[in-house]
């Protein structure tokens, strides 16, 4: 890929252009996904308690991440150091990929960001929530063991601080749906001892209320976190192309597109995955939705202020069974539960494998333009499949509330499809 | 063994925290509107059927507008944690009431 002779340089440089621009569109289409995929986090409990109309719901998340997304101020350009080791310790990207253009740089995040979009793509036509963060690390993962081996990832840190694949993903994975549940447990099981002998209409008015409010502050925390991540690839991409150099700044315009992205992708709203997580785990009530939020916003605020970002996905998920746990009576559908942990399980290594797939077919057609081209053509054909797929048995805001077991339903409902 | 001890003592401090407010939050919200309902009477108390309905008590109206404002301003300090923490400023807890300084 290092061009020998003088004159194929400057062709290099070009063709680095052209992958950097299919970098910058392929991680603003991961951002989209974000977004959609992650609507259900705030809104789904909102949606199934009929706190708020399915259509207001996601205008209001999709705001609010917007808004979330131009507060984040601060640079989340060492975002890929936490899993693999493909820039330095300040956000520069490492010297010895920038050959070609940083097309060697350019490939390795390509090829994870398609894993990851994949792998979103497919979580949501399945309608299961699985975490973003998890299938853009897993994605990189992948095609850094592909394009680096083994050693180019991240797996433990240095042992100084919590790093790594295993502190920064794993062991948050699984800590955070346990420690939002039994919040969501307490909180609820509380709230319904309070407010015995109130009238249940007196008291649900009051609890959508608090509802809309704590997915609100969901929602903000959404953005403020999950936009930046996108924000810190683009510019990582756009230092290593040489289009950028300040590791404390990044430009106006890759915030800007950035938080349209994230929240055009939470208007659209992900529908199957509302469903699942509003109608499908537990029949929510009002004060048990105002329990899961605020639980949610609790831990996720909590967590991030300690440095020790727990994952918002697992965090509204394990706040919502929790509160299924702690309403006496209510009863929990764990068969759901179960598909959505099994596909948690499989997100890293999924996304890994897509993403490795991917880089070796953009280095055996040469790492450059042609790799590039082929990689986004192969990603663009199996979204329009999985969209397709979709459309079979569409969920929308027409019948994301529609019941759960119903016989007529049961052929339609999305987490009933494999 | 020392990442995990580090772990381990960051999930404690977000166990009990998030308790405190992820749980707390919602049971005061809920005393909120079971002062409330107390302090309206009539329909909003569930009362056997036939029996007398609850008269009202103006005190249970002042115990709810308390427990809501301490939500509300809960809330208002999370929003703050959020917008402060963009522009790279967090919460010291150092003079027990919460005030922004500089990430170190």
């Amino acid at each position: 890929m290092c061009p020998l002779v003088q004159g194929a340089s400057v062709v290099a440089v070009d063709s680095a252009t052209v992958i950097l621009v299919l970098v910058v569109v392929v991680a603003l289409s991961f951002d989209f996904t974000n977004g959609f995929h992650d609507t259900a986090n705030a809104m789904a409990t909102s949606i199934a308690t009929h706190a708020l109309p399915p259509k207001v719901a996601v205008a209001l998340s999709g705001v609010l991440n917007l808004v979330g997304a131009f507060l984040s101020v601060e640079v989340a350009l060492t975002v890929t150091n936490a899993v693999v080791h493909i820039q330095d310790a300040d956000g520069t990207p490492r010297a010895e990929l920038l050959g070609g253009g940083g097309a060697d740089l350019l490939t390795i995040v390509l090829a994870g960001l398609v894993g990851a979009i994949v792998w979103n793509l497919l979580t949501w036509l399945l309608g299961l929530p699985s975490s973003s963060s998890h299938a853009l690390f897993g994605g990189l993962i992948g095609s850094t063991i592909a394009g680096l081996g083994w050693s180019g990832v991240n797996w433990q840190g240095d042992g100084s601080k919590i790093d790594g694949v295993v502190g920064k993903v794993i062991v948050p994975a699984i800590a955070s749906p346990v420690v939002a549940g039994v919040v969501a447990a307490v909180g609820t099981w509380l709230v319904y001892r309070v407010v015995v002998g109130v009238a249940a209409r007196y008291t649900d008015r009051a609890f959508r209320w608090g509802q809309i409010g704590s997915a609100s502050l969901v929602s903000l925390a959404h953005g403020t976190n999950d936009a930046q991540k996108t924000m810190g690839v683009i510019t990582l991409a756009l230092i290593a192309s040489g289009h950028w150099t300040s590791t404390t700044g990044i430009p106006f315009w890759v915030k800007c597109v950035c938080a349209l992205a994230i929240a055009l992708g939470t208007y659209l709203g992900g529908w199957r995955i509302i469903r699942t997580l509003g109608k499908g785990l537990v029949q929510i009530a009002p004060p048990q939705g105002m329990a899961a939020e605020t639980s949610s916003a609790a831990v996720i605020l909590v967590s991030s202020h300690l440095g020790f970002a727990l994952s918002t996905t697992h965090v509204t998920t394990g706040s919502v069974l929790g509160t299924g746990v702690g309403k006496p009576g209510a009863t929990v559908r764990w068969r759901v539960a179960g598909r959505m942990v099994t596909a948690w399980l499989i997100t890293i290594p999924a996304s890994a494998v897509v993403g490795a797939v991917m880089w070796y077919i953009a280095h055996g057609l040469g790492g450059g333009v042609l790799g590039a081209l082929v990689v986004t053509a192969l990603l663009v054909a199996a979204a329009g499949a999985i969209y397709a797929r979709s459309r079979r048995q569409p969920v929308h805001a027409g019948n994301v509330n529609d019941e759960w077991d119903a016989p007529a339903e049961a052929e339609r409902t999305p987490a009933s499809m494999s | 063994m020392h990442v995990l001890g580090l772990e381990l003592q960051a999930l404690g401090k977000i166990l009990l925290v998030g308790l405190l407010l992820g749980a707390g939050l919602p049971v005061l919200f809920s005393a909120g509107i079971r002062a409330m309902a107390w302090g309206t009477g009539g329909e909003a108390e569930t009362h056997p059927d036939g029996g007398a309905a609850a008269v009202p008590h103006p005190l249970g109206r002042v115990l709810g507008v308390l427990c809501f404002a301490v939500v509300l301003a809960c809330v208002a300090l999370g929003i703050t944690y959020v917008v402060a923490s963009g522009f790279g400023k967090t919460f010291s807890f150092e003079h027990v009431v919460p005030t922004l300084v500089d990430k170190s």
